[in-house]
């Protein structure tokens, strides 16, 4: 076999046409990375929140609870649905409703809308793992809030201590903040239900209701007794999929986007890494030549320069990957096109991400380095011996 | 004594430029085991044709050539590399040592076809560059060394998998004469004191000297 060292020191002889061509791989791997670890970012702000054994009820034929609507009244009749759990000596059941407000961005660039939901004191323990982490829960009938952390100080007054509109002359003050485990409650404004719904003009509805179920095979019953009665218009959902179904546009966004980029920066990269191998190879013609002379046959010829390449590639590769790891310490708000608001999300970096991109990069080493290889295997050992 | 290379009604013709350039024309040439010849001749007489055939680095258009009992015009493409790695030792004028090499991986190549392990390979690398007086080059890379010495490491690449034949094209071309003079001992020692037999193409009469035998290639033929 030809020594693989070979290969690795004609690539370091070539710095610059080494370093640009594995740059060009790098980016490719930087974006087909940072998209994939953005999707798994989404995943665990929108989906991964959700438990098997919850149910969300909304009006039917609306897939978000922003424009779903049910009357208070009727909140009774899924707390009363076989299935449900108790807690705290009544149903484990919340109707929430939930708004968007539009507020200004802190520094003056602009405004954005932000997600209000209106709760109840069953809300938080509904949830997997929300806890207020600095300051308390608001008290029910006083004009208080908590905010998730993630819009913590992005709007003026939204922190600890201060107070913001959230409509015109309607001043509530914050008096918590709250995670929930990285989930998109994290970007949203929690009062009791009642403040909310008496600022935004709600009386007598909910968005929808959150139930907790008293496993997560009781759903089937329980969504076939909601939904029986039609004239109620009921739809129950579980929480997994629910939240599964929030994530679907902006997920299939994100992966379109960076799937396309990757696939045309990847063209790009590959045909880099082909001229760079190309020329390479008509550079090295004499040792070629020499090595096939030696005695050295073509399918090791073939081998060795396909090897150089995939190194080459991989190189760019670990360069692409490393940089997007480092994204892990960005987090970046867009819109959430389910509730139009907008919303915080980090790229989360998984083995399977770093591993996938960096196969990729293989791939694209592999594709780019071939028919050189083999314009490389088919050097004639004539060569060697031309002056 | 024994026939080691039969080059026999040998020709070979290139197509250029829609003409046929006949370069050798039923050409015959019979060197003995052991022996160490020259072939001499002007320039673009033929005399690299003539060699990359007798090496099995190109096919004659007709005629037949047999070295060390092995008739090159039956093997295969993938045979014939095979058969050079286990039968010849190259000496080019440019030394094409592989830039990127120390000296003693440069030397260790040919062994890299065989299924010698790392520790025989490298052992028998270190005994070729002791033979050709470099055993204190062996880490250097060729751009560190001397033309002289560069063709000395390529003399060591050339007999560590002990062929039966070298051959050596214009092995004295690009080196000043001091050089060239040490390089041609050194392979009359190889003929005389290992019992290699060798072909070496050169335009050189001090080179040809050396040799036991001089061929001369004129207009296609030996004269
Ligand atoms: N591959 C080839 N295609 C066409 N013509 C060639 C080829 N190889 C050699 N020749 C021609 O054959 C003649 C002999 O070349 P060569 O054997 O290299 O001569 P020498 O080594 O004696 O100087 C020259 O005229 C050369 O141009
Ligand atoms: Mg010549």
């Amino acid at each position: 076999m030809i020594p693989v060292r070979y290969n690795l020191r004609s690539l370091v002889v070539r710095k610059a046409t080494t370093a640009a061509t594995s740059l060009g791989i790098a980016l490719v791997v930087f974006v087909l990375a940072a998209s994939m670890m953005l999707v798994s970012g989404i995943d665990r702000t929108l989906g991964a929140a959700g438990r098997a054994d919850n149910a969300i009820v909304l009006r039917r034929g609306s897939d978000a609870e922003l424009n779903s609507i049910i009357d208070v009244q009727k909140v009774g009749l899924v707390a009363a649905a076989p299935g449900v759990a108790t807690a705290g000596g009544g149903p484990a059941v919340a109707g929430e409703i939930v708004v968007v407000a539009t507020m200004n961005k802190v520094g003056g660039e602009g405004f954005t809308n932000v997600l209000i939901r209106g709760v109840t004191e069953r809300s938080a323990s509904l949830r997997g793992a929300l806890t207020v982490v600095e300051g308390r829960a608001p008290s029910p009938g006083a004009d208080e809030v908590m905010i998730g952390k993630q819009i913590r100080g992005r709007f003026p007054g939204v922190d600890l201590g201060q107070s913001f509109e959230l409509k015109k002359n309607r001043a509530v003050k914050v008096v918590g903040v709250f995670t929930d485990g990285g989930s998109s409650h994290e970007s949203e404004v929690w009062g009791d239900v009642e403040l909310i719904r008496s600022s935004f003009g709600r009386a007598g509805v909910v968005s929808g209701v959150r139930v907790r179920l008293t496993s997560p095979a009781a759903f089937d019953a329980f969504k076939q007794s909601v939904e029986g009665d039609k004239n109620l218009g009921f739809e129950a959902l579980r929480e997994t999929a629910f939240l599964e179904k929030q994530s679907e546009g902006l997920r299939a966004f994100v992966t379109a986007l960076g799937a396309s980029i990757a696939f045309f920066f990847s063209v790009g990269a590959m045909i880099g890494a082909m001229i760079t191998m190309y020329a390479s190879i008509a550079n090295r013609r004499r040792e070629i030549g020499t090595l096939r002379a030696l005695g050295f046959p073509r399918w090791q010829i073939l081998l060795s320069f396909l090897i150089e390449s995939i190194t080459l590639a991989l190189a760019g590769g670990a360069l692409g990957a490393g940089a997007a790891t480092a994204l892990k310490l960005v987090s970046f708000s867009m819109m959430n096109f389910s509730t139009w608001s907008e919303m915080v999300f980090t790229f989360q970096p998984t083995p399977g991400i770093l591993g996938g991109a960096m196969a990729f990069a293989g791939v694209m080493g592999l594709v780019g380095g071939f028919f050189p290889a083999l314009a490389a295997a088919r050097t004639s050992p004539v060569v060697a011996m031309k002056g | 004594m024994s026939t080691q290379i039969e080059v026999r009604k040998v020709v070979k013709s290139f197509e250029r430029g829609g003409q046929t350039l006949r370069v050798l024309d039923a050409l015959d040439l019979q060197i003995e085991e052991g022996s160490f010849d020259a072939l001499m001749g002007p320039s673009g007489s033929g005399k690299s044709t003539l060699l990359n055939l007798i090496a099995g680095l190109d096919r004659p258009t007709s005629g037949e050539v047999i070295v060390a009992g092995a008739s090159l015009g039956q093997m295969s493409e993938a045979a014939q590399a095979t058969w050079r790695s286990r039968t010849l030792g190259f000496i080019f004028q440019s030394y094409n040592l592989i830039p990127v090499l120390t000296a003693q991986e440069n030397v260790e190549l040919p062994l890299l076809l065989t299924n010698l392990s790392s520790a025989e390979r490298k052992r028998r690398s270190e005994t070729a560059l002791r033979v050709v007086g470099l055993e204190q080059r062996m880490g250097h890379l060729p751009r560190m060394l001397s033309g002289g010495q560069e063709q000395r490491v390529a003399i060591a690449r050339a007999i560590v998998n002990d062929p039966a034949v070298i051959v050596a094209d214009e092995p004295t071309g690009d080196l000043d004469r001091q050089s060239a003079d040490d390089i041609l001992t050194l392979l009359q020692k190889l003929n005389t004191e290992l019992g290699k037999t060798i072909l070496m193409v050169t335009h050189d009469p001090m080179a040809a000297e050396r040799a036991k035998t001089v061929h001369r290639l004129d207009k296609g033929r030996l004269a």
